[in-house]
């Protein structure tokens, strides 16, 4: 599964948000902290700092008090060499040093403007000298600079020396300056520890946080989002995997059971659609047949109708040639030329006779009188005629008749005559050899039953361009006196008039099968 | 002396001719009309054994002249010749009491056998 990974997802927001807050936040938090603990070292510096000004003032009272100025300047220089200690001076009030750890700097006076005289010194005024620190920038480290004031006191002007008079306040200063060194190296690792302190804090919470949002949100919604693409693009067997008790799982399973409901909306929906499709098919088949068979009976009953009456003009006639045929006949001798021309001449009347025969076939189509009827027994009776006919000898007639075979409502002389097409037919394509198999059965289609008759022969088959024609009246691919092209005609007429249908199974060389399905009657038994 | 005595009633001449030119070498005596009316009127005047006739003919047809037959003179035997024949009309002529029907176009065997076979069994 492919699950977004850049900063616009919600993870990715998520994460940005509390991360730079968290970085934001202990920064913040260690820098004053941080602030505090270096104000707190600068305190106790500047205190360890006040009291080693004090004991310098101390070492040097007694040399003061005998005003013994060398071993002042060598308790100075002592003091000056210890570590840390950058410098060591006593000025006297005039701003001389007097005293200091670098013997060099002795006896130089300085600017009443410099910043350690303009400590107590405005630029006129008396001095009022309190105690005092400062922190400048060394060469490499800070320094801090302690300032204290020597005071007049009672035992400096009582003592031997009598330097200094009684009304003088101030005596002079110690200044040391000290290194910050150690100070600023433990500040300085301090930072260095805190800063990579609140990044790996700040990376390992992020990760945290990743992971937990990752396996909380993205990913179930990542999932939720694919689901619901998929469902978008008509997937709606989609499932979505999250079983969880909290929100999200409870969205996945709403989402979940949203999808069955589009899915059986849909499936009810497409059923309809199916149905309705189905239903206007079929009804626009009924309506296409309708018409067609309309069309077609239509056209088979004016045939039918101008059939009669030709046969009824022609048949008058045709009694004539065939009556003064034979009548000549008697006057030749048989075998005689003669003779045969007279055959011919009858031959061709009855051949005449026949197609008037099959015209009728459409004028009786109309006139069906239907009774209940069993298919199998007229069958029987169809096969009697022909069984004994001479091109029925060296072919094999197969029945499978269904005994439990429903009636219909049927004109028996009218089927016969179409079950004698049928087999007459199968015959010829048989061409003298070959089998024809009739079976009858019952079926059911659509919920109707019907009775199905099938004619099967081994004969030539028929070709797919003759087979949209064979039901045309007139159509035949036999021989002229042997085929009127009337049978399948006239077979279409009956077998409509029933309310049955015909279907043509047939492939060239291997034969062909014709199954006539006839509505069964209903009958209670 | 005739083998017996036979009416012929069709609006065909070349019917009528078939049959006479089949029958009367057989030894019947034949005679013709041309329509039901005249066929009727010939009836009135003297007795026939047989009456062959059509079924569609202008004016009246074969089975009114086959009921009028059986009404006046049911000892005649009535033949219904046609060229358009349904089982309707079949078994409405063998019904109304026709001793059988011939389809045209007939042989002169035909005929001449269905004939006989109504002379053969009056003759019991
Ligand atoms: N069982 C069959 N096998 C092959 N061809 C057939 C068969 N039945 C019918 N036909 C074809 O249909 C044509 C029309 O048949 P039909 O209407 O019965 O007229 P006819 O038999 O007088 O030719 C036939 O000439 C033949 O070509
Ligand atoms: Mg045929």
């Amino acid at each position: 599964m492919r699950v977004k990974k850049s900063f616009h997802s919600l993870t990715g927001k998520l994460i940005l948000t509390i991360g730079t807050l968290m970085v934001v936040g202990s920064l913040l938090f260690w820098f004053f902290l941080f602030k505090h603990q270096e104000k707190e070292l600068l305190a106790s510096s500047v205190k360890y700092g006040y009291s080693f000004v004090d004991y310098i003032r101390n070492s040097t009272r007694y040399g003061m008090l005998t005003n013994q100025d060398l071993l002042i300047q060598q308790t100075v220089e002592a003091v000056g060499v210890a570590e840390g200690v950058q410098n060591v001076q006593i000025f006297n009030c005039t701003g001389k040093i007097a005293y200091s750890s670098d013997k060099k700097m002795v006896g130089t006076v300085i600017d009443k403007n410099a910043p350690v005289c303009l400590k107590c010194h405005d630029s006129s005024g008396p001095a009022k000298v309190t105690p005092s620190w400062k922190v400048t920038k060394g060469e490499h480290y800070r320094v801090l600079s302690i300032v204290q004031p020597i005071y007049n006191e009672f035992s400096c002007s009582t003592a031997a020396c009598h330097v200094h008079p009684k009304n003088k306040r101030m005596l002079g200063l110690v200044q040391a300056d000290l290194s910050l060194e150690l100070l600023d190296k433990s500040i300085m690792q301090q930072g260095i520890a805190i800063t990579a302190y609140v990044l790996a804090f700040s990376v390992v919470i992020s990760a945290t946080l990743c992971i937990i949002l990752w396996n909380l949100v993205s990913t179930p919604l990542t999932l939720l989002s694919q689901g619901m693409r998929k469902v978008a693009s008509g997937d709606l067997d989609h499932h979505i995997e999250i079983h969880r008790r909290d929100e999200i799982g409870e969205l996945a399973e709403t989402f979940n059971a949203m999808n069955a409901e589009l899915k059986k909306a849909k499936n009810e929906l497409m059923n309809w659609g199916n149905k309705l499709e189905r239903k206007v098919q079929e009804k626009t088949d009924a309506i296409h047949r309708a018409q067609q068979q309309l069309v077609h009976s239509e056209k088979l009953a004016s045939l039918g109708r101008m059939a009669a009456g030709v046969a009824h003009e022609i048949n008058s006639p045709l009694t004539g040639i065939v009556t003064f045929g034979h009548l000549l006949l008697k006057k030749f001798p048989k075998g005689s030329e003669e003779y045969e021309d007279v055959e011919v001449i009858i031959d061709q009347a009855n051949r005449c006779s026949n197609i008037i025969k099959g015209l009728l076939g459409f004028a009786r189509a109309n006139t069906a009188e239907k009774s209940p009827t069993n298919i199998n027994d007229v069958l029987g009776s169809s096969l009697n005629i022909v069984r004994n006919k001479a091109d029925f000898f060296n072919i094999t007639l197969v029945t499978n008749f269904d005994p439990s075979l429903a009636r219909i409502k049927a004109d028996a002389p009218q089927l016969q005559q179409v079950f004698l097409n049928m087999i007459v037919n199968a015959a010829d394509a048989c061409e003298g050899k070959g089998t024809i198999t009739i079976t009858t059965k019952n079926v059911k289609e659509h919920d109707h039953d019907f009775v199905e008759i099938e004619f099967k022969d081994t004969g030539y088959g028929i070709k797919d361009e003759d087979l949209e024609k064979i039901f045309e009246p007139f159509f035949t691919t036999k021989p002229v006196g042997k085929g009127t092209g009337l049978g399948l005609a006239v077979t279409h007429g009956i077998i409509q008039e029933h309310g049955g249908k015909i279907t043509i199974n047939t492939k060239v060389g291997e034969g062909t099968s014709f199954i006539i399905r006839l509505p069964a009657l209903k009958e209670t038994s | 002396m005739s083998k017996g005595k036979i009416l012929v009633i069709d609006d065909e001449d070349i019917v009528r001719l078939s049959c006479s030119r089949t029958l009367v070498p057989e030894g019947y005596e034949l005679k013709m009309a041309k329509n039901g009316p005249e066929g009727l009127k010939l009836l009135e005047e003297e007795s026939f054994d047989l009456v062959l006739t059509d079924l569609k003919m202008p004016n009246m047809d074969g089975i009114e002249v086959l009921a009028n037959i059986k009404g006046k003179w049911p000892a005649t035997d009535v033949v219904i010749v046609t060229g358009y024949q349904t089982v309707e009309t079949a078994v409405k002529a063998i019904k109304l009491g026709a001793f059988d029907y011939i389809e045209k176009p007939f042989t002169p065997d035909t005929l001449i056998a269905t004939v006989s076979n109504v002379f053969k069994i009056r003759n019991k």
